[in-house]
């Protein structure tokens, strides 16, 4: 059995990638069954979805933890989630990066194929939804399922969904995906992190459908509130503040739909990056430009 | 017969249309939205023709739902958790006045905590109300058993609706290949509908009356008597769903690996596809395990499922849901089927919420089952617990 795991941000169809491998298999003759996880619907959000395929019919469905095929839909989650736990020494990995294999820092070493998916899906679709073109370089990391399989089923799929002429140009996004994803190896600089995290025992739970809960600024917030939720990983964009244009306005403290920016007491800023959603709005109100929106999650 | 990739929900959508349903009330709730927007899809597109009605609520939903099927025409409606709790009350309403009803139920946990994962504790309740139930494992058997399900309710000995249960996210929006059959073939083995009582201006009558106590403790037992009855027309009407489609079920419930099995699990839902590759793993390993998939909660399998267990030297029962200070549901109820036989039973509640099951967790079961024949264990196991079960 062949098990792939899906990392990408909400919208970026990481739910239809899955799908469509999995039809793509199907075509070819083979069983296959895909399904996403869902956590907080939200654009940008974190999210998972995985595959299996196999040449019997597939009994089991529980989550993929030891996945034979890693997709990374967009690069800034390697530095927010453990992206590469469990994944198989002879597995490979797919990532959405304009960086080459040798600079994809993985933990480990493992076959590596990158392609700048955002580019080709702006260009080709005139907007950044990756899931296509990933998909075209699914085919080129493992000859497993055939890009003339995985092009039928975008036409398919996609074009059931969102008419002939969106399933053609989708097919495209895969097929110059294909021709553009550069094969080597990932490196392993970073210590590999275990997805784990603590969580209470039924034993630690406060009663009633509650969360403990935490402070902010030393003012109490509820529980299940923004602090044990890190919104900060659903950034893109990250705002970068430059302390000496600042002109001590606070209306980027006073505008942030977050609660992100904390004031200083000589009313300079600290952004709080664990619930910066990367807006921007601080940036815009700003009128000495003292906060600039820089692409990535982190600065 | 087509080869399609299709979603619990897209499964049960295209039977719906394969029935050629009449009427469809709903209100959308997720996660079972994507069935009745499938179903609107076809209808707009031209593929289907039925009437699609919005509701204002669930409630509304099940209260159309009865006043079509009462003119005598074939009725589907879909829901989820709290969905179906809303519609708890007119729920009542479809069996007692023998409305062949079949409704899509996405299973999803009821309540506080918001959880829209998959649990039982939205159907399980609903085993009293007189709808049959049935849990399905995979996309395919979400198809087929609309089909089937249509043709045991519309049966002039049975006359009840049915509710088709399905795990919320693991089947519900998992992806895997479904043979979609023929027209032709659906139509030779679903006959148009023949409704039995039913509302015709040329021959007034009123259905759903109120009576008196002098009536409804009769009505009751008719009730009770007519679902005690059922079982063997499932098992028949598989029979004869797997001469015309060439796939089984085993009606009420499916054996798997029973032979010679020492100890054995039930399990129902999508939980019975893991538990296949634990039985399989265990297997391998010499030890003589078995499972029964339970397919019906009502009518709840008893005889069949104490030949099943004729052999069994203990005997564990699956459960996504809980009664508070009581057991898993299905547990209460395959207990009372093994009532004086002397075979150990346990309940092993698991995936409670949508919590992962693992092929471990089920491995976990099996050993409990077998530790159960020494004694001194619990009734009731809890698998995948953070922090000890006292």
């Amino acid at each position: 059995m062949f098990e792939i795991r899906f990392h990408g941000r909400g919208g970026q169809g990481a739910v239809m990638a899955a799908q469509t491998i999995a039809e793509a298999a199907v075509n070819e003759g083979l069983e296959a069954q895909a399904f996403p996880h869902f956590g907080a619907e939200r654009r940008g959000a974190p999210v998972m979805a995985f595959a299996r395929i196999d040449t019997k019919k597939i009994s089991v469905r529980t989550q993929v933890y030891v996945p034979d095929m890693l997709v990374v839909m967009d690069e800034s989650l390697l530095d927010i989630e453990p992206v590469a736990d469990g994944l198989k020494d002879t597995g490979s990995a797919v990532i959405n990066t304009s960086s080459s294999p040798e600079n994809i820092d993985l933990g480990k070493r493992v076959r590596c194929v990158t392609v700048d998916a955002t580019t080709i899906a702006l260009e080709t679709l005139k907007a950044p939804i990756v899931n296509t073109a990933i998909l075209g370089a699914m085919a080129k990391a493992d000859p497993l399922v055939s890009l003339g399989s995985i092009k039928k089923a975008i036409i398919s799929r996609f074009g059931e969904h969102l008419g002939e002429k969106a399933g053609a140009l989708n097919a495209e996004a895969a097929q110059r995906a294909y021709e553009k994803a550069i094969i080597g190896e990932s490196i392993a600089k970073r210590q590999q992190a275990k997805r784990s995290m603590w969580l209470p025992t039924w034993q630690d739970m406060p009663a009633g459908v509650a969360l403990h809960p935490g402070e902010v600024g030393g003012m109490k917030v509820g529980p299940g509130s923004a602090v044990q939720v890190r919104t900060g990983t659903w950034r893109t964009r990250t705002p970068r503040y430059i302390e000496e244009r600042c002109v001590r306005c606070v209306k980027c403290w006073f505008i942030c739909p977050d609660a992100a920016i904390h004031r200083r007491k000589d009313d300079r800023i600290d952004i709080d990056y664990d619930h910066c959603k990367g807006c921007g709005i601080c940036s815009t109100v700003c009128p000495a430009r003292a906060i600039e929106m820089v692409r990535g999650a982190r600065l | 017969m087509k080869v399609k990739v299709l979603s619990g929900d897209h499964a049960v959508a295209h039977a719906v249309k394969l029935c050629k349903v009449d009427v469809i009330p709903t209100y959308p709730i997720t996660p079972q939205t994507l069935i009745i927007e499938k179903i609107s899809d076809f209808i707009f597109d031209g593929e289907f023709d039925a009437t699609f009605m919005h509701a204002d609520s669930e409630h509304s939903a099940m209260s159309m739902a009865v006043g079509a099927s009462a003119t005598g025409v074939r009725t589907f409606t879909a829901t989820a958790s709290q969905g179906l709790a809303l519609m708890h009350e007119m729920l009542y309403v479809a069996p007692q006045t023998r409305l062949p009803i079949v409704m899509a139920n996405v299973n999803r946990s009821l309540g506080a905590g918001s959880g829209i994962w998959a649990e039982y504790n939205d159907s399980m309740p609903e085993r009293e109300s007189g709808w049959m139930q049935v849990y399905v494992e995979d996309c395919q058997e979400a198809m087929d058993a609309i089909i089937q399900a249509y043709r045991v309710a519309e049966d002039h000995r049975v006359m009840l609706p049915m509710m088709v249960c399905l795990d919320a996210f693991v089947l519900s929006h998992t992806v895997e290949k479904v043979l979609v059959p023929e027209q032709s073939e659906v139509d030779a083995f679903l006959p148009r509908f023949r409704p039995m009582n039913y509302l015709d201006t040329s021959n007034p009558k009123f259905i759903n009356i109120a009576v008196s106590p002098a009536h409804s403790m009769e009505m009751r037992y008719q009730m009770d008597h007519l679902m005690r009855g059922v079982a063997p027309f499932i098992d028949e009407v598989d029979e004869e769903f797997s001469k015309m489609f060439g796939r089984r079920y085993g009606g009420v419930i499916e054996e798997y690996r029973m032979e010679d099995a020492d100890y054995a699990l039930m399990t129902l839902g999508t939980a019975t596809s893991t538990a296949r590759v634990a039985v399989d793993e265990l297997r391998a390993e010499g030890r003589k395990v078995g499972l029964i998939k339970l397919r019906f909660m009502r009518p709840f399998p008893h005889e069949r499922l104490r030949r099943a267990l004729e052999h069994v030297k203990a005997f564990g029962v699956f459960d996504r849901s809980i009664s508070m200070n009581g057991f898993g549901p299905v547990f209460t109820e395959a207990r009372n089927s093994l009532y004086g036989t002397g075979v150990p039973v346990t309940d092993h509640i698991a995936g409670i919420g949508g919590r992962d099951l693992t092929v471990q967790m089920f491995k976990e079961m099996f050993q409990r089952i077998e530790d159960s024949v020494k004694g001194g264990g619990r009734d009731c196991y809890w698998h995948g617990l953070r922090g000890e079960q006292i």
